[in-house]
């Protein structure tokens, strides 16, 4: 047996397509295993839908990369964070901890959104309070947000912990009272009456500029280094604040985009490999093992056994696999081991049928004729001159299952029938086309999903058509 | 075997095929309580109906009441619901087969109705157009092709179409599908993104069908790109086969032209085994038509199946999956007829 998986591997080998398919198997395999051991295994429901994870993001902007292609100057996403205050003083009225971040801001149009948030803060008398300000490169400065964090509840002891769960957050772009801040400081600074409704949603416009009737908007980019400031006060020494966070929402993130809940498509269509290739393998082997084995058993003993597998494997091979599917995964939830279950309850059958017909041939051959005149058992038989023979064609069927049962899966989850705890390459092509990014014109939600699924396909696809002339030796004799 | 046995076999193996489906259907609905929920709302439906006539008949409303009740009783005995899942199985079964599904829960025909009889009533049409028309030119593409590239094995050409072949093997037809309304809807604007009609749909019978077809195109191109591939392949595979064969060789010796040789000793062989791989590839169409519809919003009956889906349309879903099934065992069928008029080995062994 390993005799000829050896030399269909080296006959694999010896063919460019081949060795192309084997590169990418290998490239694949590795950036699996990255994947597997760079997220959680419950990465689908803890991160990938959770909405939390993905509030700081801007919603459906392109991939960073896409600035290197020229345009304006686009705003770079920009997360501000830290947790150690740059001074801290000691007051007659308790401590004031002073939290600063410098930005540089050279683009050409307002943040796409700005949101502040504060983690895990610590009080032991007065609750704390936070000031949140922005000093701007024209030496103007204003205040957007005061904050008093929230008193002990009855019965509760000192010290008191807030936000240790669940962050403190505030989507600053749609905050009434920093839309009323803004307003204020326009009339003060600039004599422009804005109405802070006037203002909701777009008080980022006016924080890093300066109002322009001329301008679209009403105000012209002010570029230059800004200094956002957080203040916080509290009386006891020993209060604290463990991480203070300012996101500057960009139009351009990461490697490949944001999707509409401004989820990182990079991590997902990265987690996305692992997956791909375990339904894909995992189906695949026990489909063959399945098939192959009632194959052989169909083969060699004949009789009603024969008879039962073979009707049994002609009625299953001739159901439509994909109405079935859809079926079966409407019915029984969408689960993925139940997809791969159906996956296999259906495949194995084709493969038997062949196999069948080749242990037939092989049985009546001489070699088998001569070992069970030396009195082999027919286990031996099995195990030292069918199963070896076969060997190689199973081998290639196997390779031709996998990318079947990924576009399977694939085409599966397209049509909202995926497992919603594990994400695949073809749900998030499904969530583009059901949230209309297709008819947006976002590429880069829609083409990165569909290139892995017929990279990953085609890389099986072309394994198996280097196999080709391991199954068919009647190609080996073409080409001499 | 005579023609008649061995079609009986086959059809018998079809209606294996449909009676398994069927079996698998009802047993699935009834072991996870889904054919309950159904039944209920059909009961349900019907005593709601009852009520709002007979309120105008009786006004004492314990009167209404009893006599509700009293239907609804009869109702849940003829349907089955005060027995177990497994005893009404036979039942049940009958009523797929009847498409005695009842009706849409919100899903609609194009008058109006909402009976799933008439849904897919509608709708089959639509799809078998897409199928069929594909289908045809799937097949005469492979044919062309592979015959042209049988002859050149290990060239320069058939290494092209065989990786090509690979790649329209590993392309997911929703997602070509995309990529063509990216391409000819929204960059070059010279097909519709989707639906069947043009809003408003022209008059007259020559323009609409003309405007039908115009609709048509990117599905059926999309069908066709995503199966001609492996098809080319195929019958290039098989065809080589054949010609391998010696006497091949003592028809080429002969000196009879290439022509009459491809025609005459190739073609002749190895017909059977391709029109097998034929019938084999109308399952992968049948599910390339749900997926190509819904990408097209072409409202046949992929689409509907995607609809229900989405509306969680019970009734919907397992009749479609039944007409599925259908569809496909009948153009089994047909194949099957075909082959044995194309292979004489069959009729006359």
């Amino acid at each position: 047996m390993r005799g000829g998986l050896r030399d269909a591997l080296k006959e694999l080998l010896s063919s460019a397509t081949g060795r192309v398919g084997v590169i990418f198997l290998i490239i694949m395999v590795g950036v699996s295993l990255y994947a597997v051991a760079a997220n959680p295994l419950d990465f689908g429901s803890r991160l990938w839908n959770n909405p939390a994870v993905w509030a700081d993001n801007p919603e459906n902007v392109p991939p960073a990369w896409i600035s290197l292609f020229g345009g304006s100057n686009r705003v770079k996403h920009s997360v501000l964070e830290t947790s150690t205050p740059r001074e801290v003083r000691q007051t007659p009225a308790g401590q004031e901890s002073a939290y600063a971040f410098d930005l540089d801001y050279p683009f050409d149009e307002a943040p796409s959104f700005t949101s502040f948030s504060i983690e895990d803060v610590t009080y032991s008398s007065r609750p704390t309070t936070i000031t949140l300000s922005v000093t701007r490169p024209d030496g103007k400065s204003l205040t957007l947000l005061r904050h008093v964090v929230p008193a002990p509840r009855p019965g509760e002891t000192y010290p008191v912990v807030r936000y240790r769960d669940s962050p403190f957050r505030v989507y600053l772009t749609g905050d009434t009272s920093v839309a009323a801040e803004v307003s204020r400081f326009l009339q003060e600074e600039f004599f422009v009456g804005v109405q802070p409704h006037d203002l909701a949603g777009r008080v980022d416009q006016a924080i890093f500029g300066i109002p322009d009737a001329q301008a679209v908007g009403g105000f012209q980019v002010l570029k230059g280094r800004y200094r956002i400031s957080v203040l916080a006060r509290s009386q006891d020494p020993l209060d604290s604040i463990g991480k203070v966070r300012f996101v500057l929402g960009g139009s351009r993130y990461g490697l490949m985009g944001t999707d509409s809940t401004g989820r990182d498509l990079a991590r997902g269509l990265l987690f996305g490999f692992p997956v791909a290739l375990t339904i894909g393998l995992v189906t695949a082997i026990l489909a063959t093992a399945i098939g192959t084995a009632t194959g052989i058993v169909s083969g060699y003993t004949g009789g009603k056994t024969d008879i039962a597998i073979q009707r049994l494997s002609d009625i299953l091979s001739n159901i439509p696999l994909l109405p079935i599917l859809l079926f079966l995964a409407f019915v029984l939830g969408q689960k993925l081991w139940i997809v791969m279950a159906v996956l296999i309850i259906f495949g194995w059958p084709g493969l038997t049928i062949v196999v069948r017909s080749m242990v037939l041939q092989i049985r009546s051959g001489q070699l088998v004729e001569a070992s069970v005149a030396l009195g082999a058992s027919p286990r031996r038989i099995m195990a030292r001159h069918i199963i070896p023979q076969i060997a190689p064609f199973v081998f290639a069927q196997m390779i031709f299952f996998v990318p079947a049962a990924i576009l399977a899966e694939a085409g599966l989850s397209f049509l909202g029938l995926g497992d919603p705890s594990i994400p695949t390459w073809g749900q998030i092509l499904d969530q583009g086309f059901r949230t209309d990014a297709v008819y947006a014109g976002y590429w880069w939600w829609i083409l990165p999903p569909g290139i892995l699924i017929v990279a990953t396909a085609l890389t099986f696809a072309l394994i198996a058509l280097g196999m080709e002339r391991v199954v068919d030796p009647r190609l080996r004799m073409a080409r001499q | 075997m005579s023609i008649a046995k061995t079609l009986a076999i086959r059809g018998a193996t079809l209606l294996g095929v449909l009676f398994a489906v069927l079996v698998m259907v009802a047993v699935t609905l009834g072991a996870t309580g889904f054919s309950d929920r159904m039944l209920t709302a059909i009961v349900g439906e019907e005593v709601r109906g009852l009520r709002q006539g007979l309120a105008q008949t009786i006004r004492d409303s314990d009167e209404l009441e009893r006599v509700l009740q009293e239907r609804r009783q009869q109702l849940e005995e003829s349907y089955g619901l005060n027995r177990e899942w497994y005893l009404r199985l036979p039942q049940m079964i009958g009523r797929v087969i009847r498409l005695d599904m009842g009706e849409a829960r919100t899903l609609q025909s194009g008058e109006g109705s909402r009976r799933v009889t008439d849904l897919i009533r509608e709708r089959l049409p639509r799809t078998l157009l897409l199928v069929t028309t594909a289908t045809v030119i799937t097949a005469i593409i492979g044919l062309l092709l592979g015959v042209k590239l049988a002859t050149r094995v290990g060239s320069k050409t058939d290494r092209l179409v065989s990786l090509l072949a690979a790649t329209s093997n590993a392309l997911p037809a929703w997602w070509a599908g995309i990529l063509l309304i990216l391409l000819f809807a929204f960059e070059v604007r010279i097909f519709p993104s989707g639906g069947l009609y043009s809003v408003p749909p022209p008059e007259g019978g020559f323009d609409r069908l003309q405007d039908l077809l115009w609709h048509a195109t990117l599905p059926v191109i999309t069908l066709v790109v995503v199966s001609a591939g492996s098809w080319t392949y195929v019958v290039r595979t098989m065809v080589m086969n054949v010609a391998q064969e010696d006497f091949v060789t003592v028809a080429r010796a002969k000196g009879l032209p290439e022509g009459v040789v491809t025609r005459r000793h190739i073609l002749r062989v190895a017909a059977p085994p391709i029109l097998t791989s034929l019938i084999l590839g109308l399952a992968s169409s049948v599910g390339g038509a749900i997926l190509t519809e819904t990408v097209f919003n072409w409202p046949g009956m992929g689409r509907l199946y995607y609809d229900a889906i989405l509306s969680v349309d019970e009734a919907v879903v397992v009749a479609l999956t039944f007409m599925f099934t259908l569809v496909y065992v009948a153009a089994r069928l047909i194949l099957e007829v075909l082959y044995i008029m194309v292979d004489p080995r069959v009729r006359y062994l």
